[in-house]
């Protein structure tokens, strides 16, 4: 009796299993599914979700439009890691089982590298079920310098790009004397750090750095007030940090407590949830953020316009991330000029692939895969003609542009050593 | 109170590090203070109740939401008294109807009840505000420069933090010490069944020192929430630094409580202010200074670098060399 309950179950395994098999592999032939590892559950879920609207909507766009290879559909495959490293090892492994061939994923450098080393692992043993790695916004310039793959690509301006941005724009500021650099303590905050002495010194050697602290980051650091006397004391005019999240929303609430009279250049300044966080204290400070992307530039591409009135028309949020617009969009480029969805082919169509972006050509560098792209700096400001909106709340401040920093003054070298399959 | 802003020695004088230490001491006693408010509530919970109350940072989160949304809707001033009634009113409830029967399990399943308690708190505010910061601000009438010290402005809203927490600690003082209902509360701890005997109601006097404790963390939460940000991590991010200030102040001590505050505060803001380098204890262990190798980060420290763990580094010595912190009387 035991014997035969047993094998029923075994059968009904089997059948199942196939039953599953035939199911995916009919869904395959219609659809191109891509996964999308972020954080869909605990603290900084809100982050995740706002990248899964992203590409979902960008998807639909591209769907509306007749899909790829003549009548194929995009669907995004939501995949939650929680912001944990075994849970991104584990949806990978789910990711091969159900066979997706493209991966999308930017939160935390530290998921993405375990994505390359993955993805390059898995693509040496298994030639045939090769997966490509789409990367939005981790942004360790290593990805593109000496940890280069082929199946990689990066669709984000890196640190070292982004850094270049922030001191471009600083240089046509000739009241920029004195620097203070505020940095998190871990990989990216240290990159941030020895980019912007690199570039100082090589962009704007009259900009004396009369500060460098590196701190304890994600919110262990609770009085900013002896940061803030620090800065006062060196006489900076200018703050240059790359903070996010309580480690930049603190540092300027305690400034603008203490009436600190410098300003702020930062890359994550402008997240949603910093700019929720600073409240009525933005208004007395000045904070810039470099980015590629805010509805209130002039001379946008109509097409990032139309996709932003889309965007807030749906989910009541304000136009963000052009890049991942922009992603999904050359993918898409990229499968029709492959003839396939294969991620060789794919991977070769995206090498030097460009695209419109909203302020101008951006262009997939073939020699490491990272995107060369023009950058924006802007200040947030309580002038405005469409203000920032999240979920419907208007937080009656929007970014207004300062300056465009060209392709020419944001690509840098490579180290990379591409070995193609 | 030196109110200048000329005054500015020049670097290197015995004026400035004077000056500077100076300077550091109050900065440091303001976020000390803050620290207090936090801790007082738990250790009033804890020495009164015997309860170790690991949900506590999380009627600091109750208080600074509650306060965002009073002020939201009639102003900051309503929300600071009615905040912290109702984030007390909670907390009693949440005595009354989950941990009063949990308690015959003993105290381990108290502590895992108020740890679990701290997840739900921070599960239930992210459905309801949302998982980004909400714009909790200083109320503009105080948000005004109340003097200038070296170059920076002390708003009248922090001046007003301070004398809050002093005065929450001098009615706590001789509210326990110096009044019946004091001495009712600490006998109810020692000699409960003689207190019952008594005529008094033991439970709801528990429930009531809860309620109080947690209304205390609420005040906390209103007056802290819109200086460092309220936001749905707050409470994960403040819950470990009020267990070190318990520990070390004594628990269950108030007066402990008060100085282990301070002494954080101060310890955190010259660990930054002075920045020693580290270096000098690497070199007497025969360590090489080096630019990058594995041991570059830890040879290259600076006590700035390291200010957020002193805390916890106190903690640890504290818990090895005299368990039951500065004013305990017994130990951890």
């Amino acid at each position: 009796m035991r014997i035969l309950g047993i094998l029923a179950c075994l059968t009904g395994l089997v059948v199942g299993g196939f039953f599953a098999v035939v199911n995916s592999s009919a869904n395959a032939a219609d659809t191109i599914k891509i996964g999308l590892i972020e954080p869909l559950s605990g603290p900084i879920a809100a982050v995740g979700i706002d990248a899964q609207q992203a590409f979902e909507t960008a998807a639909e766009q591209i769907n509306a439009r007749g899909g790829v290879l003549g009548g194929r559909m995009l669907e995004i495959v939501p995949l939650d890691n929680a912001m944990s490293a075994e849970k991104t090892t584990q949806q990978l492994k789910n990711a091969v089982d159900i066979g997706l061939k493209y991966i999308i994923q930017g939160i935390g450098s530290n998921h993405a590298l375990n994505i390359i080393e993955f993805i390059n692992k898995n693509n040496k043993r298994n030639p045939d079920k090769a997966m490509m790695f789409l990367n939005h916004s981790a942004v360790t310039t290593a990805f593109t310098n000496e940890l280069c793959s082929f199946w990689h690509f990066r669709f984000d301006a890196n640190v070292d790009q982004k850094v270049a941005g922030l001191v471009t724009q600083m240089s046509r500021d000739s009241s920029i004397k004195k620097v203070y650099m505020i940095n998190q303590n871990y990989g990216y905050g240290k990159s941030f750090q020895a980019a912007a002495h690199a570039i100082i010194g090589e962009r704007t050697p009259n900009i004396e750095i009369v500060g460098d602290e590196l701190i304890v980051p994600f919110g262990k650091v609770q009085d900013f007030t002896p940061f803030i006397a620090k800065i006062k004391a060196s006489g900076a005019d200018t703050v240059l940090t790359g903070n996010w999240g309580p480690d930049l929303v603190r540092l300027v609430k305690f400034a603008a407590g203490a009436n600190l009279p410098v300003q702020f250049y930062t890359i994550y300044g402008g997240l949603t949830s910093s700019v929720a966080g600073y409240g009525a204290d933005a208004a007395k400070i000045s904070l810039k953020q470099v980015n590629e992307f805010h509805e209130n530039h002039a001379d946008l591409s109509a097409d990032s316009v139309a996709f932003a009135d889309a965007y807030l028309a749906k989910y009541k949020d304000t136009w963000y991330s052009d890049r991942q617009r922009w992603l999904i969009e050359m993918l898409a480029m990229a499968i029709d000029k492959a003839g396939s969805d294969d991620p060789i082919a794919v991977g070769k169509a995206l090498e030097g692939m460009t695209f419109q972006g909203p302020l101008g050509e951006v262009e997939m560098r073939a020699s490491d895969h990272q995107i060369q792209m023009q950058l924006m700096v802007s200040t947030l400001s309580g002038k405005y003609a469409r203000p920032i909106m999240y979920k419907g709340n208007d937080f009656h401040m929007a970014f207004a542009s300062d300056g465009v920093i060209s392709r020419e003054d944001t690509t840098l070298p490579t180290t990379c050593d591409m070995q193609r399959p | 109170m030196p109110s200048c802003t000329t005054c500015m020695a020049p670097l290197g004088a015995p004026g400035i590090i004077l000056e500077v230490f100076v300077f550091s001491l109050f900065n440091g006693a303001l976020y000390g203070m803050l620290l207090f408010l936090l801790a007082s509530g738990l250790t009033l919970i804890f020495s009164m109740m015997g309860v170790l109350n690991f949900a506590h940072a999380s009627f600091f989160m109750l208080g600074a939401y509650f306060a965002y949304q009073i002020a939201d809707h009639v102003g900051f001033w309503p929300g600071l008294i009615v905040a912290p009634i109702l984030v007390g009113v909670f907390g009693a409830a949440v005595e009354r109807y989950a941990l009063r029967p949990v308690h015959r399990f003993g105290h381990v399943a108290e502590l895992l009840f108020t740890f679990g308690l701290a997840f739900v708190i921070e599960e239930v505010v992210q459905m309801i505000w949302g998982k980004v910061p909400v714009p909790y601000d200083v109320p503009a009438s105080l948000n005004v420069a109340a003097f200038v010290w070296q170059g920076l402005d002390y708003s009248a809203y922090r001046l007003f933090m301070l004398l809050i927490s002093i005065g929450i600690f001098v009615a706590l003082f001789f509210g326990l010490t110096r009044t019946r209902i004091g001495l009712i509360i600490r006998a109810a701890l020692t000699h409960p069944h003689m207190v019952a005997s008594l005529g008094h109601d033991v439970p709801k006097v528990f429930m009531w020192t809860f309620g109080v404790g947690c209304a205390l963390a609420g005040v906390a939460g209103v007056l802290g929430g819109n200086v460092l940000g309220t936001e749905p991590g707050m409470a994960i991010q403040l819950g470990p630094i009020v267990f070190v200030v318990i520990v070390v102040g004594g628990l269950g001590s108030l007066g402990g409580a008060l100085i282990a505050s301070l002494l954080i505060g101060i310890l955190n803001n010259m660990a930054i202010s002075y920045d020693f380098s580290l270096y000098p204890i690497f070199a007497v262990l025969g360590v090489e200074r080096e630019a990058d190798g594995v041991l570059a980060d830890l040879v290259n420290l600076t006590t700035g670098g390291i200010a957020p763990l002193v805390p916890y580094l106190l903690l640890v010595l504290m818990l090895i060399f005299r368990p039951r912190g500065l004013f305990g009387t017994r130990d951890v």
